[in-house]
């Protein structure tokens, strides 16, 4: 009995020893697998995510996705979880300053290699490779943009008020909402009640006025620019914007209002590019609205930036890092973007990707163009209500006094400006 | 075991503590699990609290300037304020709506059960349901003021929800609407529990129904009353999930609550030192109310033995 075993084990060993250089040759190496968190907030990222997926595994990989509903706070809740439990997915959502900070509480992926290979940082905006590359070392690949600041005009309560014209600057736009007023548009202004709806009322009012202040103020945090006459300027206009919304809104998420705003109960909507995405797949048409870059009073398009990526976390298992290889190969490819961009609204991250064929609407055609227009211009400056601008703790301070300004109209906007200086210094 | 005890009896009697040990094991050890958990914890979140920690705990010393970073924000100032409104209104007004429905359900009326029943089955409803339900409720355009305007009365005004100094009153009529039941059953034991010989000696002495219970019935209660207050007031101070879906801290930052600083300054901003440091200003809280009605009680107990 006992002889048998070890002349059977015997056996398998040689077997196994014979065959293994064969296999290993046949197979490369492992097979890739990707374990990959990532935020679920609205109908068509879990739809593009879920494309994603299906193409990593017809490239022969294993998708082991967990989406976390939400935003990207609440995905970083499980990331910290994972990572405290030193078992950090092996790439997961994260943006903006984030990547920076998360990057040294945990090793990550050097993709520099991978980043060559892929002649990617030629076509990435320089302003949002640097943010994906802290220490000067590729960490993260941006997927997908957004513009924060799109404003979205339903032709319903264009023609009750008789308007043809897209609003160019603020004045323009507050020409418009009147007329509509007056036209029998119940809300001229369709929005949310979420903290980021208002905190991107401000960004888009503020980056609108002038996007240079916009860039010293809320990006670099200058005092002196966070006390000037723009800040007021700003907060005066989203009075007028919080005048005409809906007050009963209450904390209701933006797409609640999607279809009194098709049907011309509401008139503009200052959203993210993703609005798009979401009336889409909502089943409304794309004939049934207008999508134009936000006002911006020197008339050249300002893009407020906002770009969804994806972090490597290091890995010792080799199934793993293959995935992570493969992953970042799919997230660089043109077709990949392509696809995904074409589900959620967005525009992709590569400049030289071709908008005009089949598959991309005219808003996304609009949203590339000024996209282009305001990098020349050097008007493309980051979200602060979407965390690209700041990180976490300083974006919810800021957007507290925001919120509470849009809500509380006995606030005068110089008491505002002045609490949201007081407030950066208190988050420093 | 105790039957083979009795078939040798000749064997002698185990010890006592060796008998006993199942018991021993049975209360010490999840007892000691259970409070080794929450004191290592707690002592835990105080010692982060002192540290720089963001985004996960790191260790460090920054004395308490967490402390003074959390009381000086506007967050946690409004927070306050609403806990003290919210607090004493809440545990005011839902012990005073339990008395009354007890009082009521103390009239020998028929279909009791069923009454107690409804006014109980709140309790087992989760805050979550309760305050997305009132949000809809409440919301000017959806719940009671749409539904008044449609009936006809247009001029009906009730916008609590997105008025920023009434929306802590709608967090305390959800509040009473889920907790006045259980005040109600604790008061009905209450009220059952006095003695009937006293009341029968009452109504022979002549006096009303209203006399009985403000003279007699009410003050034999308020040991009662003091138990509803302290439960309700650590409810009210640990008040979470029904803000959050109620008003979510809105409009604006106007319904912020205690509880919801702490969750905010550690998930949402994640500033772990700062959550930490609000989290334990509210135990301290908590220990305001506590410790005073623990003193309270050793002094009944001393009396009690005494007498």
């Amino acid at each position: 009995m006992p002889i048998t075993t070890t002349r059977r084990r015997l056996l398998a060993g040689s077997a196994a020893a014979l065959a293994f250089p064969a296999f290993a040759r046949a197979q490369g190496t492992a097979k890739p697998r990707l374990t990959a968190i990532s935020q679920w907030s609205a109908g068509s990222d879990g739809a593009a995510i879920t494309a994603l997926g299906k193409k990593f595994e017809e490239k022969g990989g294993v998708w082991q996705h967990s989406p976390v509903p939400g935003f990207t706070t609440e995905m970083m809740n499980k990331l910290r979880a994972q990572i405290m439990a030193g078992d950090p997915p092996a790439c997961s959502q994260l943006k903006g300053p984030e990547i920076a900070a998360w990057s040294k509480i945990a090793p990550t992926v050097n993709l520099d290699a991978l980043v060559a290979a892929a002649g990617y940082e030629k076509v990435v905006a320089p302003d949002l490779a640097k943010l994906h590359k802290p220490g000067g070392k590729w960490i993260a690949l941006p997927l997908q943009i957004y513009s924060t600041n799109m404003l979205f005009l339903s032709k319903r309560a264009m023609d009750k008020a008789k308007a043809d014209k897209v609003p160019v600057t603020w004045a323009d736009f507050n020409d418009l909402a009147e007329k509509m007023k007056t036209g029998d548009v119940a809300f001229p202004i369709a929005n949310g009640g979420t903290r980021p709806d208002d905190g991107q009322k401000f960004e888009a009012a503020l980056a609108g006025i002038s996007p240079l202040a916009y860039r010293a103020a809320i990006m670099n945090l200058e005092k002196k620019a966070l006390e000037g006459p723009e800040i007021k300027a700003a907060f005066v206009q989203v009075r007028k914007i919080a005048d005409w919304m809906d007050p009963n809104v209450g904390a209701q998420h933006f797409s609640t209002n999607l279809k009194r705003f098709i049907d011309g109960d509401m008139g503009m909507m200052i959203m993210g590019g993703w609005a798009q995405g979401v009336l889409r797949n909502a089943g409304f048409k794309l004939e049934d609205f207008m999508i134009a870059p936000g006002p911006s009073d020197n008339g050249k398009p300002v893009f407020l930036l906002n770009a969804d990526a994806f972090i490597f976390w290091q890995r010792k298992e080799p199934d793993l890092q293959a995935g992570q290889t493969l992953m970042a190969q799919l997230v660089m490819d043109p077709a990949i973007q392509t696809m995904y961009s074409q589900i959620t609204g967005s525009i992709p991250v590569r400049t030289d990707v071709d908008l005009s064929g089949e598959g991309w609407s005219e808003g996304q055609r609009t949203t590339a163009k000024a996209l282009k227009d305001a990098i020349a211009s050097n008007q493309a400056v980051l979200s602060m209500a979407h965390n690209m601008a700041q990180e976490n703790g300083m974006t919810a301070a800021m957007i507290d006094v925001i919120t509470e300004y849009v809500k509380n109209k006995t606030i005068k906007p110089e008491q505002a400006a002045m609490r949201l200086a007081e407030a950066v210094e208190g988050a420093r | 075991m105790s039957n083979a005890a009795t078939m040798r009896p000749g064997r002698p009697a185990l010890p006592e503590w060796v008998r006993r040990l199942p018991e021993y094991l049975m209360i010490w050890v999840p007892l000691l699990l259970s409070a080794a958990h929450l004191v290592s914890f707690s002592l835990w979140t105080i010692w982060i609290s002192f540290t720089p920690s963001t985004l996960v705990p790191v260790a460090g010393w920054v004395g308490l300037r967490n402390y003074s970073a959390v009381a000086a924000s506007r967050n946690w100032q409004i927070a306050f304020d609403n806990l003290l409104l919210f607090g004493s209104a809440f545990v005011l007004l839902s012990a005073a709506t339990g008395l009354i429905l007890a009082i009521l359900l103390d009239q020998r009326i028929r279909g009791e059960n069923v009454l107690r029943s409804i006014f109980l089955y709140p309790l087992a409803v989760s805050f979550v349901v309760t305050g997305t339900v009132w949000s809809w409720l409440l919301n000017p355009g959806l719940g009671i003021q749409k539904l008044i305007h449609d009936l006809g009365w247009t001029s009906f005004k009730f916008d609590w929800l997105i008025d920023r100094d009434m929306a802590i009153w709608t967090i305390v009529i959800a509040a009473i609407w889920q907790s006045s039941g259980f005040a109600m059953a604790l008061f009905l034991a209450g009220l059952r529990s006095v003695d009937s010989d006293i009341i029968k000696a009452a109504q022979i002495d002549g006096a009303g129904p209203v006399r009985t219970y403000r003279r007699i019935i009410l003050p034999s209660l308020w040991p009662i009353t003091v138990t509803v207050v302290v439960i309700q007031l650590q409810f009210a101070i640990s008040t979470f999930d029904l803000v959050r879906a109620l008003t979510n801290g809105g409009p604006g930052i106007a319904t912020q609550l205690p509880a919801l600083v702490v969750y905010d300054l550690m998930f949402q901003r994640s500033l772990l030192g700062r959550g930490a440091a609000a989290a334990v200003l509210m135990l301290l809280i908590l220990l305001a109310v506590l410790l005073p009605y623990a003193a309270w009680r050793y002094v009944q107990r001393r009396r009690a033995a005494h007498a």
